[in-house]
């Protein structure tokens, strides 16, 4: 039978819908632990890729909306997971309509998944209205929840709802990397090691090079970097957000990756102070989340953007051969305009629409970043290419 | 990079007529080419014959000549405006081959001509069936099996290996002409000849058959830098084995995970490269094997498309309009994004809805077991509908399509019959699905998905369409008898959300459609218009273009009551095609001139008026009464045009008057006036104005005795008709008999309308505008065929070419009397027949007819334009079109002929033998200083070659022997080698010619048949007897057509030939740009 839930957002909105995945918490559930199903609610506009982009741990912390209407029409499939460990990965799903029927032999449907992952969702909610609205006003905080009773919200419930919400961090200001930290090591305890999930890759695919030992720093990387990485030849060794300077050293890696991840960056004092400290020696890269530290530490500026880039089809213009490449991308937060880049760094591409930064380099050191997602995973393979421009740098090229 | 600066003026070639497999996506493409490339400055010189186009309206491009698209011509066209460059990818396949041909020839290096767009290498890399398999495989993607062949025993030899069914490809063909599917031992060798004789270069691909794999394809465009994008996938509901262009389609690909759809993606744009594409638009079909997720990639198309006009339309972002300016050398990132004013065009549209595409068929028209789809393409038009959800969409796609659905619903039929159109590819496969799951619910769908190929996720969307509609029946049936039969608003509300219209829902409840429509906007429920922004909401759209669905936002303020809506004609249809878009397009054109806001409402993708930049707004929604009134509502806007969109927007026409709606021009009284039979005749009496006997038959008994009165012959058609469907004539009591026993049904219910038919009598068409008062002839036109031969399908000329001039004033003067009695204002058509110097009235159509874009551009005269002003309170004085009340259209050269076109060839074994009811699918024009000039030139531009020598055959009916004599004589005398049958060959040797004597088919060989096989023949005379033909004429004219042999079946038509023969000896080849010989713009 279809269950009611509904969706309130912190403006006091209360939209109503049909429950799928995991049983949306009740208001009370929810004040006593609030993790699933509340969150800020950001839009993705991919029309494929709802099992990848649920399981990026980028968007802890966040609802999901997708703005294609249609979403479970091929199924789920756990290799797909962008990590595997329940709790990583986005806190809700609202859409218009969730596919009930079929999947191919091999898959189980979305509302399977979610139900084990513990992602509760809701479907039939005008979805284009919503996102107009955060295209408007920016992003809200928002909650799916289960109604505790009958089929409709209470006043009492909404008002605690709106409460909750209005008590739930601010994206910005918010450091959601050590709590991801905590949650690995729960799931390592539990015998689920991420890591080594990750290393089902496909054996290299690409030609020989060095092998290159790679260190990846993980704010919560999705494994397809990873997989990219081994794809290459690379031995690659994660490390989680605290790591030292010495422990680092201690493993002696060939170059350091910072990877993508959840939360505001600029209240990662710790690894931006790691960054430009390792960055004086070895070859040092970064990925949206690892972007924004790696540009923190030599001296830009981020900012919360308005309602950000969640997508893939972003246009990405490499400035220096003039090529525009179509991107999947995923950030809240941005690097401040190129007139606010420090000395040290020169601008390596731009978003085509927006004009906002999507990578840097170093003038001298081998140090170089990207804002949106060459990993794909989920969207187009065009710049997987940075990969190896990253190694190449990581070798001495460039 | 800026434009190029190194060329300034640059030739684009359209497609010629509108044929199954090309159709008005190219004028679609064509038109925005021209205002894309003119915008940079270029000097735009254009060549298409098809005069019912947007594109060949003057003023749109610099010089516009309505000449062949052949080598010859062409080339004269380039020698004298001496083009920098040429874009050949605007124009179909025709356009590809014919810049391939030029080049070949030497032509462009002659002239100094680049091609740009696409190169020579890439199309033939992306044409050669054989060297594209080649490339693929070089990239590591899969091809199907395959070999390509030029004689049978190659293709024996791969039948050995790869064993049956085997798919069929003729190379170098449009549509998938001339391709198979051998699925027997029996008819292979055949459907291999066939296959060869088709293909230009005599080669076929024969290939493993993939029927049954899913479907797909993508559209990109790619620019100089190798900037590439994929602006829409495609998913095809029916999957491999029919026709991309006969399917059912969805946008964006629904069933793709997102590393399958990656993997799609990569490949394609690495064909794009591969191939060379580097500054345009093309298109890269797929197959995936439903069970292991093989991809497959079949074939590529360097060049816009049917499908990258259904692609722009789906997602908002125009194609052939980028895809134009990359061809100057801009790259994606300079090309700025129009529907949101701010991005670029180096993005991939993002969709928050489904678009579906439903194709029309003519199946009434071309019976004769042609209802299984196959690998070549026989629908004629298709409806596009956009919709939230896919259920949303269909529903809306299917009404679009006017085939008399409501949407996609259960079939009256039981199991056997559903059985069989499962099993095969029949047209309503979809419907017979639908129609078990509404019998047995979820549990149909796996036996389903297997029988039929069709996707587990899109059987699941209609069985919850299904869902809907059994509570709708559960509601309709508890209420009935009872006093609130009615749906609740819950309920309503999701009917609405799944597609269904108000008299769907309401035949649930035994209401009439206007009480449910009623009761929903009592309930407020409104339909709410999304915008189609190509990026999900993401950034704010600046152009309006809108789709309906329920319950959800309303985008878009109202315009407000000073705004019109222009109702256009929906999918292409044999008698309503791309001349009434063209109308429709000007109309909007016109109004925004004048500063009034136009609205246009029509469902046809391939269309210039679906186009965002042609209106104020759009509205991609069904041409339909339900959708049409709540664009009304929602715009708030009082007046509509009905007078350009054929018949569609007619039939409608009086429901919105009854609404309160002002319909624009001739009033709904004086439009059924012309339309209901009764009154059109005490009309045409009261005026004392002569029409054929005709009388109304309620019963069988009372058509014999109506046709005994009248006298035989007698014209037989079924009063509901339109374009002359299923109107035959019977020439005999005995022919009537089989008549009403195999194709007419009568009762009460089925009135027949039995006519005197007006045997070997001249037929005219006369289009004009009256103001109320002034009245000008824009031209009258007299047609090739006889009456009898349906007005589109005949050739005609302007002007009348054997009539004295006091017919034709006395024409002119029963047209005025007819347009001041109806008060017409606007357009109007009338149709004569002139017999034994009697004149009778055929037909008076309250609307702008087929031939108004014809005129405009052979008269120099925009009429459409001239209308606009007379709607706008304007008078034709005003525009020096009158002077004293009246007025006459003349040609801009001494002649012009209209020469209609065909789609024979898609329906083997089909009779092309002409009648009353249309049959053809497109038209094109020739002009010139003779008859024979402009007659010459039509039949070339619809791809009949008349012949400077050799030989001809003439096979003729007793009462033609003398009218056909005199041109058999002049054949001879210019050292034609005459080839007659018995009979003829008889009469023509006692009159001093002296041919040599053919055998029929039946009587022993060689006969005709081989004769033309063997190419001994280059025209054909042949006047058939009577409606129920010989079978060695059909045969004769099968072959004919197959062979592209001009064939004529009248003595009229013989007489034009023999003008055109004439002036083809001269050598001579002329070309002049159309040009306006009235500039209305000043108005
Ligand atoms: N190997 C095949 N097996 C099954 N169906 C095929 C195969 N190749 C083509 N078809 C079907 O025939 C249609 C037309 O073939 P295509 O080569 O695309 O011709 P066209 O050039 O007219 O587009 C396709 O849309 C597809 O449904
Ligand atoms: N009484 C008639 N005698 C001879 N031919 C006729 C007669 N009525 C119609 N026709 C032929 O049939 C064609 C179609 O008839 P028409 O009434 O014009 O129908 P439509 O609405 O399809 O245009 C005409 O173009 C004409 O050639
Ligand atoms: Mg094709
Ligand atoms: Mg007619």
């Amino acid at each position: 039978m279809q269950k009611q839930v509904f969706l309130v957002l912190d403006d006091g909105s209360l939209l109503k819908g049909i429950a799928f995945g995991a049983v949306a918490p009740t208001v009370d559930e929810a004040a006593k632990q609030a993790e699933a199903g509340i969150g800020e609610v950001v839009f993705n506009t991919g029309m494929t890729g709802y099992h990848e982009i649920l399981t990026d741990p980028s968007y802890i912390g966040q609802l999901v909306l997708m703005t294609y209407p249609h979403i479970g029409n091929y199924g789920d499939h756990e290799d797909w997971s962008e990590s595997e460990v329940p709790g990583i990965g986005a806190a809700g799903l609202i859409v218009r309509s969730v596919y009930r029927g079929a999947v191919p032999a091999g898959r189980e449907s979305l509302h399977s998944f979610m139900e084990r992952r513990g992602i509760p969702g809701i479907s039939g909610v005008d979805t284009r209205a919503l996102t107009l609205k955060i295209r408007t006003s920016g992003n809200q905080k928002g909650m799916i929840v289960s109604p505790s009773e009958a089929d409709t919200l209470s006043n009492a419930e909404t008002a605690a709802c709106i409460t909750l919400l209005t008590g739930y961090p601010d994206m910005e200001g918010r450091d959601i990397v050590s709590q991801l930290q905590e949650r690995r090591e729960a799931a390592l305890d539990q015998g689920l090691d991420e890591g080594k999930t990750a290393q089902k890759a496909e054996p290299a695919r690409y030609s020989k090079k060095k092998n290159l030992h790679v260190a990846l720093i993980d704010f919560g990387y999705k494994a397809n970097i990873k997989r990219e990485l081994i794809h290459r030849g690379c031995r690659v060794t994660i490390l989680p957000a605290g790591v030292s300077r010495r422990e680092v050293d201690a493993i002696g890696p060939d170059a350091v990756l910072l990877s993508n991840g959840p939360g505001d960056p600029a209240v990662l004092g710790g690894p931006i102070q790691l960054a430009s400290d390792i960055g004086k020696n070895y070859p040092l890269f970064g990925i949206c989340l690892g972007h924004q530290i790696i540009s923190l530490a030599f001296g830009a500026q981020t900012y919360k953007m308005k309602f950000g880039h969640h997508g893939l089809n972003h246009p990405v213009r490499d400035e220096e051969s003039g090529r525009v490449y179509i991107t999947s991308q995923n950030h809240g937060f941005a690097v401040s305009g190129e007139a606010l880049l420090p000395e040290g760094l020169e601008l390596w591409m731009k978003n085509a629409n927006d004009q906002t930064i999507e990578g840097i380099r170093h003038r001298k050191k081998r140090i170089a970043s990207v804002q949106f997602h060459p990993e794909a995973a989920p969207g187009p393979y065009d710049t997987l290419w940075v990969f190896d421009e990253f190694l190449s740098i990581a070798q001495g090229g460039n | 990079m800026p434009a190029r600066q190194d060329i300034s003026s640059i030739l684009i070639i359209g497609s010629g007529p509108i044929v199954i497999g090309q159709a008005c996506e190219f004028d679609y493409s064509g038109t925005q080419a021209v205002s894309a490339l003119k915008e940079e400055g270029y000097r735009i010189v254009l060549v298409n014959p098809n005069p019912a186009t947007v594109m060949t309206t003057p003023g749109l491009a610099d010089a516009i000549y309505a000449e062949p698209l052949s080598a010859d011509y062409v080339r004269e066209i380039i020698a004298k405006e001496r083009p920098d460059a040429v874009l050949p990818t605007m124009g179909g396949q025709t356009a590809l081959n014919l810049a391939l041909e030029l080049y070949e020839a030497g032509t462009f290096s002659e002239f100094g001509v680049e091609m740009i767009g696409a190169t020579v290498n890439a199309i033939r890399l992306a044409e050669d069936r054989g060297r594209f398999k080649q490339l693929a495989g070089e990239l590591g993607i899969e091809v199907p099996n395959s070999a390509l062949i030029g004689d049978l025993e190659a293709a024996l030899e791969f039948k050995g290996q790869s064993g049956l069914p085997i798919i069929i490809r003729p190379s170098y063909t449009l549509g998938g002409q001339g391709g198979s599917i051998a699925e027997t031992e029996a008819e292979f060798a055949e459907l291999i000849s066939n296959a060869l004789a088709v293909s230009p270069v005599h080669q076929a691909l024969v290939e493993e058959s993939l029927v049954g794999w899913k479907e797909y394809e993508l559209e990109l465009v790619r620019d100089k830098a190798d900037n590439t994008a994929v602006i829409c996938s495609i998913e095809n509901i029916d999957p491999m084995g029919v026709h991309t262009g006969d399917s059912i389609t969805v946008a964006p690909a629904q069933t793709l995970s997102d590393r399958e759809y990656q993997q799609m993606r990569l490949a394609a744009m690495n064909i794009m490269r591969k191939v060379g594409v580097d500054c345009g638009g093309s298109n890269v079909q797929f197959a995936v094997d439903p069970d292991t997720g093989r991809m497959i990639v079949r074939e590529m198309n360097p060049r816009v498309s049917r499908s990258s006009a259904l692609a722009s339309k789906a997602t908002g972002f125009p194609i052939a309009r980028c895809s134009a300016k990359l061809s100057v050398g801009y790259t994606l990132d300079e090309v700025v994004n129009e529907i949101t004013g701010k991005t670029v065009s180096s993005f991939e549209p993002a969709l928050d809805y489904c678009a579906v595409k439903v194709p029309r068929f003519e199946l009434k028209k071309f019976p004769h077991g042609h209802t299984q789809l196959g690998t070549q393409m026989k629908s004629v038009g298709e409806a596009l509908a956009i919709g939230r959800t896919f259920p949303e969409a269909l529903n809306k796609a299917v009404c679009a399509a006017e085939i008399g659905y409501e949407g996609l619903e259960e079939l009256d039929m039981g199991y056997d019959g559903l059985d069989k159109m499962l099993e095969t590819a029949h047209p309503l496969r979809l419907w017979a699905a639908y129609t078990v799951i509404r019998r047995e619910g979820k549990r149909a769908i796996a036996a389903l998905s297997t029988k039929t190929g069709f996707d587990p996720w899109v059987l699941y969307n209609l069985s919850e369409i299904a869902e809907v509609e059994e509570e709708l029946a559960d509601a309709g049936s508890l209420h009935s008898g009872s006093n609130s039969g009615e749906p609740g608003f819950d309920l309503l509300l999701r009917a609405k959300r799944a597609g269904l219209t108000d008299r769907r829902i309401a035949r649930r409840f035994g209401m009439s459609a206007a009480k449910l429509t009623a009761l929903r906007l009592s309930l407020k429920l409104q339909p709410g218009y999304h915008l189609v922004d190509t990026c999900a909401g993401e950034f704010s759209a600046e152009t309006p273009y809108f789709y309906s669905t329920y319950g959800e936002i309303d985008e878009g303020d109202p315009l407000g009551s000073e705004a019109v809506l222009i109702i256009g004609s929906g999918p292409n249809r044999i008698g309503q095609g791309v001349e009434f878009d063209t109308g429709c397009t000007l109309a909007s054109l016109s109004y925004r001139r004048r500063g009034i806001k136009a609205v246009m409402i029509n469902s046809n993708p391939e269309t210039v008026s679906t186009d965002f930049n042609i209106s104020d707004r759009l509205y991609l929604e069904p041409v339909h009464p339900e959708f049409v009134q709540s664009v009304l509502q929602k715009e708030g806007i009082r007046k509509v045009v009905v007078q350009l969109g054929g018949q569609t927007p007619l039939n409608i026409a009086e429901e919105l008057a009854d609404s309160g709606i002002e319909v624009i021009g001739t009033s709904v009284a004086g439009i059924q006036r012309t339309e209901d039979r009764r009154q059109f005749s005490e009309l045409m009496t009261s005026l004392g104005i002569r029409q054929p006997r005709n009388l109304t038959a309620l019963s069988v008994v009372q058509v014999h005795e109506y046709a005994a009165e009248i006298g035989y012959p007698v014209l037989l058609r079924p009063s509901f008709v339109l374009g002359g469907q299923s109107m035959s004539v019977a020439f005999t009591e005995k022919e009537l008999e089989l008549l009403l026993h195999t194709q007419l049904e009568v009762d009460e219910q089925h009135p027949v309308l039995v006519d005197q038919f007006l045997e070997d009598a001249f037929e005219y068409d006369l289009d004009l505008l009256c103001d109320g008062q002034n009245v000008y002839i824009a031209g009258l036109m007299q047609h090739i065929e006889s009456a009898g031969v349906h007005s589109g399908d005949s050739a005609c000329v302007f002007p009348a070419y054997k009539t004295s001039t006091e017919k034709n004033q006395e024409m002119y003067r029963v047209a005025t009397t007819i347009a001041r009695a109806l008060e017409v204002k606007g357009l109007l058509n009338i149709q004569f027949a002139l017999k034994d110097e009697e004149l009778y009235v055929i037909e008076v159509n309250p609307r702008a007819s087929r031939t108004i874009p014809f005129l405009a551009k052979a008269s120099g005269v925009n009429l459409v334009d001239a209308a606009v002003h007379v709607w706008t309170g304007g008078n034709l004085e005003e525009l020096g079109l009158c002077t004293d009340g009246f007025g006459v259209g003349t040609p801009l050269e001494k002649w012009a002929v209209k020469e209609a076109v065909f789609s024979f060839e898609r329906f083997e074994r089909l009779d092309p033998l002409l009648s009353p009811e249309m049959k053809s699918t497109g038209e094109v024009m020739g002009s010139g200083d003779s008859l024979g000039e402009a007659f010459l030139k039509a039949q070339a531009a619809a791809g009949s070659t008349l012949p400077k020598e050799g030989a001809v055959f003439v096979s003729v009916h007793d009462k033609d022997k003398a009218t056909i004599l005199p041109i058999v004589q002049e054949l001879s005398e210019m050292g034609f080698h005459i080839l007659a049958t018995r009979g003829t060959a008889e009469y023509l040797f006692t009159h001093g010619v002296f041919p040599e004597v053919v055998l029929k088919l039946h009587e022993g060989r060689p006969n005709l048949a081989d004769y033309l096989r063997s190419g001994k023949v280059q025209a054909i005379i042949n006047t058939p007897m009577g409606q129920f033909s010989q079978h060695d004429d059909e045969q004769v004219r099968i072959q004919a057509v197959k062979l592209r042999i001009p064939y004529t079946t009248t003595s009229t038509a013989a007489w034009a030939t023999l003008q055109g023969i004439r002036y083809a000896r001269t050598q001579q080849k002329l070309v002049r740009p159309l040009h306006l010989s009235k500039d209305l713009s000043r108005n």
